[in-house]
């Protein structure tokens, strides 16, 4: 998997590109956000239109990783869900605890 | 800022009778940084082999000369064999099944697109030693695949990728949902059952009926007691999907747990034996 990071003001978003499972791209977002935590940056909006598979370790790390951001008082918001991950995350009943959006701009402006 | 994984570059043997993609993969892979020496058939692939130092050979099949599959069985018959990834327009699972008996790396139906090849060198070389590690095959009938394979989380790509292809006339949602929670079961059994042990393995079965598939899966370890199960999600009251997360935490474990609620609802009957270190699968295809 890659990540390409563009900074918004105080948003930052991680556009995924590629698999998002385990071994295979779980821990590469797992440290890049910590980096950001560490750095501050919590406001994160990560764009999942290009992740080609995601598996249960893959969707673990995103929901760890909405705690770990939101006990720093932050927030970590989902774009651009495919059918497939979109399915996953409703088996899963995730998409009740993460904010989905299907366009940036207005995914941005949720942060106030 | 992009990251990425790096790049190291090997020593591929390039062996297909189409001067067309040979030039296509080995300008790509050579811009990867990868050494390329092509071969245009079977006697000449022979040859270079013999030579030795590759790390991959990617292989068509239905090569003038000699045929692939017998190119396949000599370079695996090599003191340091080379990781060997098959390229062909053969769909036919008779194919597909005797490339798993000879210990092909990965299958990659033609066409295909280049950057495929150069995701799954740079996947089998990251993981290597295990990339080299062998599958046994117990049965390779179109209806009845079983194979016995060590616990390394990259067996669960390249099995996947041969059963899958086996069922590459499915329905594509059937494809997708069965891939998914097959995939899901295999690493559980390879992560928690096998400990990631590669002198452990585990037994695969599947079994396409009319009317359905049947994947049976056989891990080495204890089993568990589905109700000690607090750090998995199917443990988690409605409206509380993070529950478990506590108790994960609590224990040490990575985020995660979301495996065997996700498998429930991908496939029509999960069935665990009494000690739950086997597991059978079954997707109704009518």
């Amino acid at each position: 998997m890659t990540i390409v990071e563009q900074r918004v003001a105080d948003v930052t978003i991680l556009r995924l590109k590629g698999r998002l499972e385990l071994d295979e791209g779980d821990v590469m977002l797992r440290d890049h956000v910590n980096r950001l935590v560490a750095e501050g940056r919590v406001q994160l909006l990560i764009d999942m239109k290009d992740v080609t598979r995601m598996d249960s370790a893959g969707i673990g790390m995103l929901a760890g990783k909405f705690m770990t951001v939101k006990r720093r008082g932050g927030a970590m918001h989902l774009l651009n869900l495919t059918a497939r991950t979109g399915r996953l995350m409703h088996i899963t009943k995730l998409e009740t605890i993460f904010e989905i959006f299907h366009d940036e701009d207005e995914a941005l402006r949720s942060f106030g | 800022m992009a990251v990425t994984a790096p790049a190291t570059g090997r020593r591929i043997l390039l062996v297909d009778d189409d001067r067309g993609l040979r030039h296509v993969l080995s300008t790509l892979l050579t811009d990867v940084g990868h050494t390329l020496v092509s071969a245009a058939d079977g006697p000449e692939a022979l040859a270079q082999l013999e030579q030795g130092g590759f790390d991959i050979v990617l292989l068509d099949l239905g090569l003038p000369g000699i045929n692939g599959l017998e190119v396949l069985a000599h370079a695996r018959a090599l003191p340091n064999p080379p990781l060997v990834i098959v390229m062909t327009a053969d769909d036919t699972s008779a194919t597909l099944l005797e490339a798993v008996r000879r210990q092909a790396y990965r299958y990659l139906r033609k066409p295909f697109a280049p950057n495929e090849v150069v995701s799954i060198i740079a996947g089998a070389m990251a993981t290597a030693p295990h990339a080299a590690l062998s599958i046994e095959v117990v049965s390779a009938r179109p209806e009845w695949l079983e194979v016995i394979a060590p616990c390394s989380l990259e067996m669960a790509d390249r099995i996947q990728s041969f059963v899958m292809h086996l069922e590459a006339d499915l329905p594509e949602a059937i494809r997708e949902s069965v891939a998914q929670a097959f995939r899901e079961l295999l690493t559980n059994a390879i992560e928690w059952g096998g400990k990631l042990d590669t002198t452990k393995t585990v037994r695969i079965s599947c079994v396409r009926a009319r009317r359905m598939l049947l994947y049976r899966i056989s891990d080495p370890g204890k089993g568990f007691d589905i109700d000690r199960l607090k750090h998995a999600a199917i443990s988690n009251p409605d409206g509380d999907p993070l529950k478990h997360f506590a108790e994960r935490e609590e224990k040490g474990i990575r985020p995660g747990g979301f495996g065997l609620a996700m498998t429930r609802s991908l496939v029509d009957e999960l069935i665990y034996n009494e000690a739950r270190n086997e597991v059978i699968l079954i997707k109704y295809l009518d």
